[in-house]
């Protein structure tokens, strides 16, 4: 018996040229990307790149201090019925340590008028059931993470906002978070899911939003990182855009990091270097990346500088 | 918006704060009760049964004082919890419409200063009456007491309610408001109202304590406020209802705009 229902219609997420100050410094610069039903989004970034604050924002609970973010059209206080269609899991969020866990979820049930059937669903559903008679304060943090879950999975909501979900849990946990993630993408539902690590997050996602120090840097399907990027380089020049176009004619897949560095995905220095030689084009620096996708992301999180226009990938 | 109201009782509920607030007040109404049977005659002081009509007002209003202290406590904790815990995101998600959050506030933690005057009147017949008995006091008298009393002790109590509310919003850290919320009423306002009303026709009546007094009506207040000394004019029930709502609400309205819709990080 699924305790989901099939029919959860997804809605899509826009954020918008959205900026957050916290007085001097800038947690999210001008972010825009979108977010489709029916995939599993990674929001990823190193810390204090502004994922949660971005997620705040998205759920009303932070100001910003420009531009818009929405699901489904509205924003989320606009959201009649918001535990029906939001489920969400945030950092930083706790539980009242005498309340027992059951009462928690009964608490949100009555706020937000869902039968309270329900809680002892979700109770199973996250593994919690024998341990729904104690004090949150008694949890473990991957109980308390298995409880948000069951607080955002309550109202069978068409968009789900996670925070680092998978923060504490253990391996099985892990996993079985997966495997859920996977199921609710297929029924149909959005998920937008947040996290620094982006290898544990390259076996569930289908859609990467790379943001870093408030900027987007990459946004696309996954395969966008791991098409033929077994070898790149990258390469400093004053022609980045003359480079880009030639990278792209040799068959390449070449991103602009900054103003004056592209990463050449899928060339090696052996196919590369010729290719310079004969265009002329000046180059100050050419270096080869190992290409995993932990160290791809490493490279698009690190390589810009304070001054550095956002990235676009030059795709083809 | 029921709906929410229905869910902050069952926070209440559900945590033992509230619970201690109600059995700390029924344990202030039996040291109440225990005062009213302490009558003075002729500067002898004996245990003995309240006879006088004011006397009997006491014994049946003898919860008075325990609203006093606890009412506003019960609205400060309802609204301090949820920074103290860190549990507003949750609210909040649930119910991103914040002023809704905050009236669902007012009237939950009113709902349950209710039931704690009824727990102190449950106190005031379960201690109040047998002690009466026994010391030979009349109880039908006591009876006649109780309609003067009774509505004016429910309407002090829910109303200290929404003004302890009304200061937690503003100060959001939950010792910092029952300090400011019963240090207003029991401290501050006996010195304002000693230093002023002996000043020319400073109307001290409508600070707090004094028409909480003015709503539970025909009580002679003992211990707190009383410091404005003999003569001082309280203001009408309904008056001292509407300062008690202004200073409730008015904390609230403050609050909400100044803190209560500041970021959620
Ligand atoms: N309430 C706040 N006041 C001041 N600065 C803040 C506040 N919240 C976040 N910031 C700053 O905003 C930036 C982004 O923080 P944010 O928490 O959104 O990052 P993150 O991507 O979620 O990081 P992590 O992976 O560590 O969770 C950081 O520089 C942080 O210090
Ligand atoms: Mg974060």
């Amino acid at each position: 018996m699924s305790v989901l229902s099939s029919a959860a219609r997804g809605e899509p997420i826009e954020v918008r040229s959205l900026t957050k100050q916290f007085g001097k410094v800038t947690a999210v610069n001008d972010l825009t990307f979108s977010v489709q039903p029916g995939r599993i989004t990674g929001f990823l970034g190193p810390n204090g790149a502004g994922k949660t604050t971005t997620l705040r924002i998205l759920l009303d609970l932070v100001e910003s201090t420009s531009g818009s973010c929405t699901i489904g059209g509205r924003r989320y206080r606009d959201i009649e019925d918001p535990a029906r269609h939001v489920g969400a899991v945030l950092e930083a969020t706790n539980f009242h340590p005498s309340r027992r866990a059951r009462a928690h979820l009964q608490m949100m049930a009555i706020a937000a008028g869902i039968e309270r059937a329900r809680v002892k669903e979700v109770l199973e559903l996250v593994g919690l059931a024998a341990d729904a008679h104690r004090k949150v304060g008694g949890y473990s943090l991957g109980m308390r993470q298995r409880l948000q879950l069951a607080g955002a999975l309550l109202g069978d909501p068409g968009v789900l906002v996670l925070d680092e979900p998978s923060n504490g849990l253990d391996p099985q946990g892990i996993a079985w978070l997966r495997d859920l993630l996977r199921r609710l993408a297929r029924e149909g539902r959005t998920i937008l899911v947040s996290s620094h690590l982006l290898a544990e997050m390259a076996q569930t996602v289908d859609d990467v939003v790379i943001v870093s120090r408030g900027r987007l840097r990459v946004q696309g399907p996954l395969s966008v990182l791991t098409t033929e990027a077994h070898s790149s380089m990258r390469v400093r020049t004053p022609e980045p855009e003359r480079l880009a176009a030639l990278g792209r004619g040799a068959g390449f897949v070449p991103r602009l990091l900054s103003a004056d560095t592209v990463l050449v995905d899928g060339a090696t220095p052996e196919a590369l270097g010729p290719i310079l030689a004969a265009s002329d084009l000046v180059v100050y620096e050419l270096v080869q990346v190992s290409q995993d996708l932990e160290s791809l992301f490493l490279e698009l999180t690190t390589s810009m500088t304070e001054a550095a226009r956002p990235v676009e990938v030059l795709q083809p | 918006m029921i709906q929410l109201v229905r869910s902050e009782l069952f926070k209440l509920r559900t945590t033992p704060g509230p619970w201690v607030c109600v059995a700390v007040t029924v344990l202030l109404t039996g040291l109440g009760i225990t005062t009213s049977f302490i009558v003075g005659h002729h500067g002898n002081v004996h245990f003995t049964a309240p006879t006088t009509p004011l006397e009997l007002r006491n014994l049946v209003g003898a919860g008075y004082e325990a609203g006093v202290v606890m009412a506003p406590v019960i609205g400060v904790i309802c609204i301090t919890t949820e920074y103290r815990h860190r549990i507003l995101t949750a609210t909040l998600l649930l119910h991103p419409r914040r002023a809704e959050v905050i009236t669902a506030k007012v009237v939950a933690s009113g709902i349950w200063s209710l039931v704690m005057s009824v727990a102190s009147f449950a106190m005031v017949a379960a201690m109040g009456i047998p002690l009466l008995v026994a010391e030979g006091g009349s109880v039908s008298a006591m009876l006649h007491q109780v309609g003067p009393v009774v509505p004016g002790i429910l309407a002090a109590y829910l109303l200290l309610a929404v003004y302890g509310m009304g200061i937690g919003t503003l100060v959001r850290n939950q010792i910092a408001g029952v300090i400011l919320a019963l240090g207003i009423t029991l401290v501050l306002e006996p010195i304002i109202v000693a230093i002023f009303s002996s000043l020319a026709h400073m109307d001290v009546n409508f600070l707090p304590s004094r028409a909480t007094q003015a709503v539970a009506g025909g009580l002679v207040p003992r211990g707190t406020g009383g410091g404005g000394g003999a003569g001082a004019q309280l203001l009408s029930w309904w008056l001292g209802a509407i300062a008690l709502v202004c200073w409730g609400v008015g904390t609230a309205f403050v609050g909400y705009f100044t803190t209560f819709r500041r970021d959620v990080t």
